[in-house]
């Protein structure tokens, strides 16, 4: 025979249980805009029927369910689109970080305009050219000595920036160990945490969410890849355990960040560790970047001086002080840190004008060495439009990579977003319906209660 | 798919933002007039640019290098012009003189003023333009005669001047045609002559012949120069129209189409308010507000 008060619990049940419930559409709302945080839901399962089958059964039509438990309170998420996201989000790493390297070489370099070093050898073509018009004119010769040094200075201005980028992102590169360390020891610290709690049958859903966002911070400076351990006791079988954290170094190494199993961080990453994708693989990148394009205009710059020189030493100049005419003189020199300059014989202040070699035959009105001069410059031209057109075609490629990973990253994210997100319609549907089956449960005891009231205080009175 | 608050207002920021990208691309066009501003915009573009401004910046110069070629034909020619009405004027005398009526004192006072001539020549070929003599070829820093006496050692070679890629002008004239010991020792020898008071008729009639020899190659020479100006005026003509190409391929190449980067201008600011408008309708209303 079953209980008197047998329906009390059943809507006692119901009342607990849904209020869990709203409780957790209250936890939803008040989290809607939480960076990383997936909606949670309250699983609900009826509770066991009654009678159980045994032999002393009472003999009644048949199993009388008994209400409803909270069984479990779970995040809804999907663990292959942080997979893909994590994935897609080292790529964009990858590539804003060689994009920015790129740009940062194109603002250098300002090509096509006014300003570059085309510009800058153009002008000093011109100024070999009104040279060999005028080869006996001081102001002629005046003008070819500051374009060359302009041409100089900017080679070195070119080569200096360049060095420095290299300096930055260096310190770029080292911020971004410092971090990527210290993420992972704050993942050691969630993986400890929820290994204390899952083993009592618990889920830790917003300590997973944390981790996860400190997860996807990682994947955005190098490539995580993620081993679960399971938590041993009474863990659910949804439990997401803890995390193994390993990096993917290059040729497919590896080096473990964190120990899921004995829950250590003691093997921080320096910067040894080559990375395989990410922002930290971007930024190597870029200083290989640099260092080939310091090579390439430190080339250029070294191969014009040397034909230059060789042709310079070859013509003759004007008469200079102690009534000779000058030959066999360099006009550019580079020193042994690549910086170029204007030799001191034709920077002197005395004869130095005399010094440039504007004649073939040593006579003061010939110009065709300096025709001949003005020649060696189409070379370095034509290399360093060799040098703008690759940078152009890489920074556009860079650009491109960019565009498209973000595009992916931000499809995948939607898609997280479509599975986790907190809707704020739905936790209100939801809200009216917990709170309906709320208010009916306690309705159900009202109607217990006065057939309660029945039969204890109203029945066996006849006539009275 | 299930979607949500967050992913609608995501979206919307995202086309927002997207929508300004485009709106700062065309409002760079418009503010600088190019299509592009750097190499990675188009890779063609900015290499072919580079290419045509370093053409640009020749052909410039190429004009500037004619002017130069001009200034040396005019003033060779100025010279020239004068020294030719100076031998003219010598000859006139010359044939005056070999009257055998002439007697020895009028033909001295000729000879006077043959000799004034010979200076007056002497010193056109030490015609001194700019700091430059012309008439000593390169070496352009001394002068062609110095005491009525040629140094041979002391003259210049041929004075080139580029005037196009790898095409080259001599812009002097050759100062050993015209102002040469032959035409000193001429005018020296007539002189004597005149002097000579056994000259007669038959001794100026060589004379007169070696005179005009002289004269032909001056005349030679000016009719050469104004060859060559014809010829300068074909490359100026030619450069000319050169800078005026090269000027229209850079814009051709680089500059934006004003009419289509304003329509542009005007699609993306339709489509901005558009993502604005209905970005606010969307964001607004939730269940909430229709709740009691």
């Amino acid at each position: 025979m079953r209980s008197t008060f047998h329906g009390l619990e059943t809507a006692r049940r119901g009342l607990a249980t849904q209020q869990t419930a709203l409780q957790t559409t209250g936890h939803n709302i008040a989290n809607a805009n939480t960076v990383g945080y997936s909606r949670q839901r309250v699983n609900f399962t009826q509770t066991e029927p009654y009678p159980a089958p045994s032999m002393n059964r009472p003999q009644i039509p048949g199993q009388l369910g008994t209400g409803v438990e909270a069984s479990s309170i779970q995040r809804v998420r999907e663990g292959y689109l942080d997979l893909q996201y994590r994935g897609e989000n080292s790529k964009l790493g990858d590539w804003e970080s060689r994009n920015q390297g790129l740009g940062r070489l194109e603002d250098l370099l300002n090509e096509p305009s006014e300003y570059g070093l085309s510009k800058t050898l153009d002008r000093f073509w011109q100024s070999l050219q009104d040279l060999a018009n005028s080869p006996e004119n001081n102001g002629a010769r005046s003008s070819v000595r500051q374009r060359g040094l302009e041409v100089s200075n900017t080679f070195n201005y070119l080569t200096d920036s360049i060095k420095k980028f290299h300096t930055d992102t260096e310190a770029e590169e080292k911020a971004a160990i410092d971090t990527i360390n210290y993420l992972a020891s704050q993942i050691n610290k969630l993986n400890e945490e929820i290994g204390n709690v899952e083993p009592h049958g618990y889920l830790p859903n917003d300590l997973y969410d944390q981790r996860d966002v400190l997860i996807d911070q990682l994947s955005k400076l190098t490539e995580v890849q993620i081993t679960v351990e399971k938590s041993q006791g009474n863990s659910l079988a949804m439990a997401e355990g803890k995390y193994t954290i390993e990096l993917a170094g290059v040729n497919g190494s590896k080096h473990k960040l964190v120990d899921g199993v004995d829950k250590t961080f003691n093997n921080p990453i320096d910067n040894t560790f080559q990375s395989n994708s990410g922002k930290l693989r971007g930024l190597s990148e870029a200083k290989v970047t640099y260092t080939d394009m310091l090579t390439d205009i430190q080339k250029i710059s070294s191969d014009f001086v040397t034909s230059f020189n060789a042709l310079h030493t070859q013509g003759k100049g004007l008469k200079d002080s102690s009534n000779t005419v000058p030959s066999g003189i360099e006009f550019f020199k580079i020193d042994a840190n690549g910086r170029m300059d204007v030799t001191d014989s034709i920077k002197d202040s005395i004869d130095g004008l005399n010094n440039i070699a504007a004649s073939n035959d040593g006579f003061p009105g010939d110009g065709t060495w300096a025709m001949s001069l003005s020649t060696s410059l189409s070379k370095p031209k034509s290399e360093y439009e060799k040098i703008i057109a690759s940078l152009g075609v890489r920074a556009q490629e860079a650009n491109r990579m960019v565009y498209n990973t973000d595009v992916l990253l931000q499809s995948v994210e939607k898609n997280r977003q479509s599975i986790s997100g907190v809707s704020l319609d739905e936790e209100m549907t939801n809200m009216i319906q917990f709170q309906h089956a709320y208010n009916a449960s306690a309705r159900t005891i009202t109607a217990v209660d006065e057939m309660l009231d029945r039969i204890i205080n109203n029945m066996g009175i006849v006539g009275r | 798919m299930r979607v949500t608050q967050s992913i609608l207002s995501g979206n919307m920021l995202k086309n927002i933002h997207q929508n300004y990208q485009r709106l700062g691309k065309v409002q760079e066009q418009l503010s600088t007039g190019k299509k592009i501003t750097r190499p990675s915009d188009d890779p063609v573009i900015a290499v072919k640019g580079m290419n045509y401004r370093t053409n640009l910046t020749e052909v410039e110069q190429y004009e500037r290098n004619l002017g130069e070629v001009y200034n040396w034909l005019e003033n060779s020619e100025d010279a020239l012009e004068k020294s030719s009405d100076v031998l003219q004027r010598v000859r006139e005398l010359v044939v005056q003189a070999s009257n055998d009526t002439y007697d020895e004192k009028q033909r001295n006072s000729i000879a006077q003023e043959v000799s004034q001539l010979k200076e007056q020549l002497l010193s056109i070929a030490n015609t001194k333009v700019g700091g430059k003599y012309i008439f000593n070829g390169t070496n352009t820093q001394e002068e062609r005669i110095t005491n009525g006496v040629i140094d041979s050692s002391k003259t210049g070679k041929a004075v080139m001047l580029e005037i196009s890629k790898g095409i080259n002008i001599q812009a002097n004239v050759d100062p050993d045609k015209v102002f040469n010991d032959d035409l000193i020792n001429t005018l020296t020898l007539l002189v004597t002559d005149l002097q000579d008071p056994n000259s007669n008729n038959q001794s100026f009639q060589d004379d007169l012949t070696k005179l005009d020899q002289t004269l032909d190659t001056f005349n030679d020479e000016r009719s050469e120069l104004g060859a060559k100006y014809n010829r300068i005026e074909l490359v100026e003509y030619r450069l000319s129209e050169q800078v005026v190409n090269t000027k229209k391929m850079i814009s051709d190449n680089e500059d934006i189409d004003y009419e289509k980067a304003i329509l542009d201008l005007k699609i993306q600011e339709s489509i901005h308010r558009a993502a604005l408008d209905t970005g606010a309708r969307i964001i607004q209303p939730s269940l909430v507000d229709f709740l009691r």
